[in-house]
């Protein structure tokens, strides 16, 4: 039998090896006296001395089973008792490290999971190593630009002012037709933005992708039930089909094997179902999850973008909207598709550029497209970093925590360590004993890490989503990061649980046992000690104040935010959308439909005015074009939005020149504009704007609108919350002056909450038409938070952090001075028999918090003021450096120390000098 | 100086574990008989005593070198005999060379004459 086996069998029968070793000893015994009687002893003496010449039974006994209980398994049970003993035995301080040190592990592994989901993972097909994106980066001046028009977005970085992935139809077909050497497959998309679906006579607003029809083969996904769409759906005159997500088939169909032949209304067009893309497919974008999927060239039927019902959006050169991906044959690097494509793209697009445009022309730009497109990570990657630094410190202080508590411990217990020496127990064996205590402390820890990260994800997702529906990101606990959060906290457990206990160990074990009383060192050890404690605590005050900073100037930015001046009343009002086009209204009926409904709105009891814009005012982009005074050159577009006639009213904008829309502004009567004041100040720096004409440019085959200004309103915020107010005209919904009516939005101002009328909304809408969906409903506060998510998350988190981080910090430092308060307290005794008053000693135990405080300071000053322009892309209306910000983090974290040091020094001023003194 | 020699000597530490194993190459032997074999082999010279014995056996035995069991003794009663395993073989033969080329060492220094009178 092996020794270990037979270790792991003395563990389980101990009991019967007992009293083996009785009945051992017991047979040694008898036979020793039958020997002695052999020899002509009387029983009884010989007895008596055979029990003699053994000695000691039970020392035998002891030191008999000390070769077998020499067992691991049983040492560690053993230990891991003790451990928990002392773990105890120190309650308060033991709570506390391991509460920092779990939400620190806890906060680290949640926040590093998000940063997992949505940077680092991989799109859920095939080799997604081989998928690139294609982009064109452009750095133009003045407005002279190749791409002249647009639907998308657009972003900038270091080298380029103007980043897209959006192309015109033509270059795809270059591109495809031009890159067999590279890629094995290029297909491109565009998202349908909400569409009216109809399945089973029931309406719902909800968003696919048109594709192309290399779409499904160049990602190598395979269906889950029916087929995937095919090159040869994707061409004018093919019959509509649809290939729908596998959630949206379970939740409309019950189940994806039975959806395939079967047919949906989209817009009111008949397409049919040919498949069910497999479950887990969101498409290319993490950030957007597809409900079904249709051939790029169902936009000719669908009417899905303005003015884009004819086949000439195929053909147009300088009209960018199509994304593009690819996949790269075996063997081909990014830096060779580059070459290849890079001058065949450049020539494309001069041809298309005239001499001005040609001056800043578009560069194509090949990325890796492993992880999809990156909306996503670009909204939320910097206020990620931000978040995973902070938590990190957190982290770091937590560890200081658990050091400063193994470093107290271990200085205390350096006279039981040195009985325990002098009892004969092995070095090893003592040093064993104290790794395993660090070891339980981080694991447990370590434990409660999983349960605060598995509750901070949660908890991060519903911030993060902050109540939208199609919130796409789900990240999962991310073991790699938790381990390694573990392993670092076990490390600081080892490193200063160890260090000292080596130390400790190693001393000469009579003077520590002629210590007077527990935790009493020499002068060395204790200097040694009491620094590398203070630099700890020191370092974490530094800490501490880094994250108040941090987290200040969050809470302003929040706060300018919230107060920021919108022009318009944000309080009681109901915003709800809905798109009659899409759900079969017409010119001119669909504008009789929609003020109906306003008028209907109006009358609900408790509404105080109801007024629709084909836009919403905040939480989208804005629409714009050229607005010039009549006889004007075009300078910049002027944004512009279509409104129903009570709109100002109910917006609570008030109209300083002039009039508001009212009953005269009519289709056919005299077409109106009121402007903005920043528009006045643009257009008609010297005269009176009121009767002005201005002139609307126009996509043809629409012709420009000449229009009069009959009002001038006050400024109000239309698409962004910051910066300068934008120049806006307003236009009269019914006068068709820029572009059909579709969409529109509706704001209806309540007296109490408006969500109360959502009911009554809905009711009205089913009545007018059981088509038409109601979409998007939400509270104009709700709405404006929505576009402060990150500010807010930023805010609310970091305070939280900053919070943390104090406690853990004042945990620190309360410990630091108690044990420091203890360890002089003979000195305090004498002190004050010497007839020093409380007073003193309160100052002089406060003294060593002020210098301690003073350091963590004089580090973290510097460093808060160094750092700070890191997050200034955050922060908005307060500069990095405010000093407002940097002393009220200040006041608060020498206020909180101040307390954390107050307790042990008014601790330290009721010592009673007679038992102090006579405890030495 | 003193001619006459010690009645007994002090184990050395570490041969004990020899001198054990040693017994036991002559057949199974409980605790008692090993000690009695080991003082009366050394005539009387080494006393072993029974606060180390058991200890050492049961370490023997926790290594594997030796195995024990249950079985009857001369007389007829319940008695636990240890017997040598292969291992047990072989740390023999390790300790004994071990321990020859100790006391080959040890003769050499201190009593380098006695090569001479060989």
């Amino acid at each position: 039998m092996s020794p270990y086996l037979q270790k792991l069998r003395s563990l389980l029968h101990r009991r019967r090896k007992e009293e083996d070793l009785r009945d051992e000893l017991q047979f040694h015994l008898e036979e020793e006296a039958e020997e002695r009687q052999a020899e002509g002893l009387p029983s009884e003496e010989a007895r008596r001395a055979a029990r003699r010449d053994i000695g000691n039974i039970a020392l035998v006994q002891e030191e008999t089973r000390a070769a077998w209980t020499w067992n691991y398994l049983e040492q560690l049970a053993q230990d891991c008792r003790y451990g928990f003993r002392t773990i105890a035995a120190n309650k308060t301080f033991s709570m506390l490290a391991i509460l920092s040190l779990a939400l620190g592990i806890g906060a680290n592994t949640a926040i590093y999971s998000f940063m997992d989901s949505l940077l680092l993972l991989s799109l859920p097909v095939s080799n997604p190593e081989s998928l690139v994106v294609l982009n064109w980066g452009a750095n133009p001046t003045g407005r002279d630009f190749v791409m002249r028009a647009m639907s998308g977005s657009t972003w900038s970085d270091d080298r380029f002012k103007e980043i897209a992935g959006i192309f015109p139809f033509p270059a795809f077909e270059l591109i495809r037709t031009n890159s067999r050497g590279v890629f094995s497959s290029v297909f491109a998309y565009y998202p349908t933005r909400k569409v009216n679906v109809m399945v089973k006579a029931q309406a719902e607003q909800t968003s696919g992708e048109f594709v192309s029809g290399d779409y499904f083969r160049g990602l190598e996904v395979s269906p889950a039930a029916g087929r995937l769409i095919i090159p040869d759906d994707d061409r004018v005159g093919a019959p509509p089909i649809a290939v729908l997500s596998f959630a949206f088939s379970q939740r409309r169909f019950g189940h994806a094997a039975s959806t395939p032949g079967q047919s949906i209304l989209i817009n009111n067009v008949s397409f049919t179902v040919a498949g069910v893309a497999p479950p887990g497919f969101f498409g290319v974008d993490p950030a957007a999850a597809p409900d079904f999927y249709i051939p790029l060239h169902t936009n000719l039927v669908l009417n899905v973008r303005r003015g884009a019902t004819d086949p000439k959006v195929y053909l147009e050169q300088n009209y960018y909207w199509l994304e593009m991906m690819a996949r790269l044959r075996p063997g081909v690097s990014l830096k060779q598709a580059q070459a290849a494509l890079g001058p065949l793209f450049h020539q494309w697009v001069a041809s298309t550029a005239n001499d001005r445009e040609r001056a800043t022309l578009p560069e194509l730009l090949i990325r890796d497209g492993a992880t999809g497109l990156n909306t996503l990570r670009r909204q939320y990657s910097k206020p990620l970093y931000v978040l995973l630094s902070m938590v990190g410190l957190i982290l770091a202080i937590a560890c200081a925590n658990i050091a400063n508590l193994l470093l107290a411990r271990a200085a205390a217990r350096r006279r039981e360590m040195a009985v325990r020496l002098s009892m004969g127990a092995g070095r090893f064996r003592v040093i064993r004993q104290l790794l395993t205590e660090s070891v339980l402390l981080a694991s447990i820890g370590g434990a409660l890490g999983v349960a605060f990260a598995i509750w901070g994800i949660r908890f991060l997702t519903f911030l993060m989503a902050n109540g939208r529906e199609d919130f796409t990101l789900h990240p999962n606990l991310n073991w790699h990061v938790l381990g390694a959060a573990v392993a670092l906290s076990l490390l600081t457990g080892l490193l200063f649980g160890l260090a000292p206990s080596l130390q400790s160990t190693r001393v000469d074990v009579i003077p520590a046992l002629k210590e007077a009383r527990a935790g009493q060192l020499g002068l060395r050890h204790s200097f040694w000690r009491t620094s590398l404690s203070q630099l700890l605590v020191v370092t974490q005050i530094g800490i501490s104040l880094l994250m108040l900073v941090a987290a200040g100037l969050f809470v302003r930015t929040l706060s300018n935010l919230q107060s920021i001046q919108l022009g318009f009343n944000r309080e009681n009002v109901l915003l709800f959308r809905m798109n009659a086009r899409q759900a079969g209204h017409r010119d001119p009926e669909i504008i009789t439909f929609y003020s109906d409904l306003q008028k209907r709105f109006s009358a609900i009891p408790g509404v105080r005015g109801a007024s629709a814009s084909h836009s919403p005012l905040l939480g989208e982009g804005t629409w714009s074009g050229y607005v010039v005074p009549v006889g004007q050159q075009r300078k910049l577009p002027t944004h512009i939005l279509m409104t129903t006639l009570d709109f100002f009213k109910t917006m609570q904008i008030p109209v300083v020149l002039g009039r508001a829309f009212d009953d005269r502004d009519q289709p056919g009567s005299q077409a109106v504009a009121v402007v903005s004041e920043a528009y006045v100040k643009r257009n008609f720096p010297d005269r009176n704007p009121l009767g002005q004409h201005i002139v609307i440019s126009r996509r043809p085959p629409m012709e420009n609108r000449d229009v009069a200004i009959v009002g001038v309103a006050k400024d109000a915020r239309y698409g962004a919350l910051k910066g300068e107010f934008r120049d806006v005209a307003y236009l009269p919904f019914n006068q068709g002056s820029y572009s059909p009516v579709e969409e529109m939005t509706f704001a209806l101002r309540t007296s109490g909450d408006p969500l109360r009328y959502v009911n009554t909304v809905r009711a009205i809408v089913s009545q007018s038409d059981a088509r038409v969906p109601v979409t998007d409903v939400k509270t104009q506060a709700a709405q404006i938070d929505q576009m402060m998510n990150q500010e807010i998350i930023l805010a609310r988190l970091c305070t939280a952090f900053a919070i943390l981080a104090l406690l853990i910090t004042c945990v620190g430092l309360y410990g630091t001075m108690s044990y420091t308060v203890a360890r002089r307290t003979g000195e305090i005794g004498i002190r004050m028999a010497l007839g020093a008053p409380r007073g003193a000693v309160v100052w002089m135990v406060l003294r060593q918090v002020f210098i301690l405080a003073a350091l963590g300071l004089a580090i973290g000053v510097p460093t808060a003021l160094g750092i700070s322009r890191f997050v200034e892309s955050f922060i908005f209306g307060v500069k990095p450096n405010s000093p407002a910000a940097l002393i009220l983090a200040v006041a608060i974290l020498l206020g909180a120390v101040l307390l954390a040091g107050y307790v042990p020094a008014r601790k330290a001023s009721r010592i009673d000098p007679m038992t102090a003194v006579r405890h030495e | 100086m003193r001619s006459e020699p010690p009645s007994h000597v002090e184990l050395l530490r570490g041969t004990l574990d020899l001198l054990i194993l040693r017994t036991l190459l002559a057949g199974p032997s409980h605790g008692h008989a090993i000690a009695k074999h080991i003082q009366r082999t050394s005539e009387d010279l080494l006393q072993v005593e029974t606060g180390s014995l058991y200890p050492a056996l049961h370490r023997l035995e926790a290594r594997g070198w030796i195995a024990a069991s249950w079985e009857l003794s001369v007389k007829g009663k319940r008695a636990k005999f240890y017997r040598l395993t292969r291992q047990g073989r072989k740390q023999l033969v390790a300790e004994q060379s071990k321990w020859e080329t100790f006391s080959r060492a040890m003769r050499l220094i201190v009593n380098p004459a006695g090569q001479e009178g060989q």
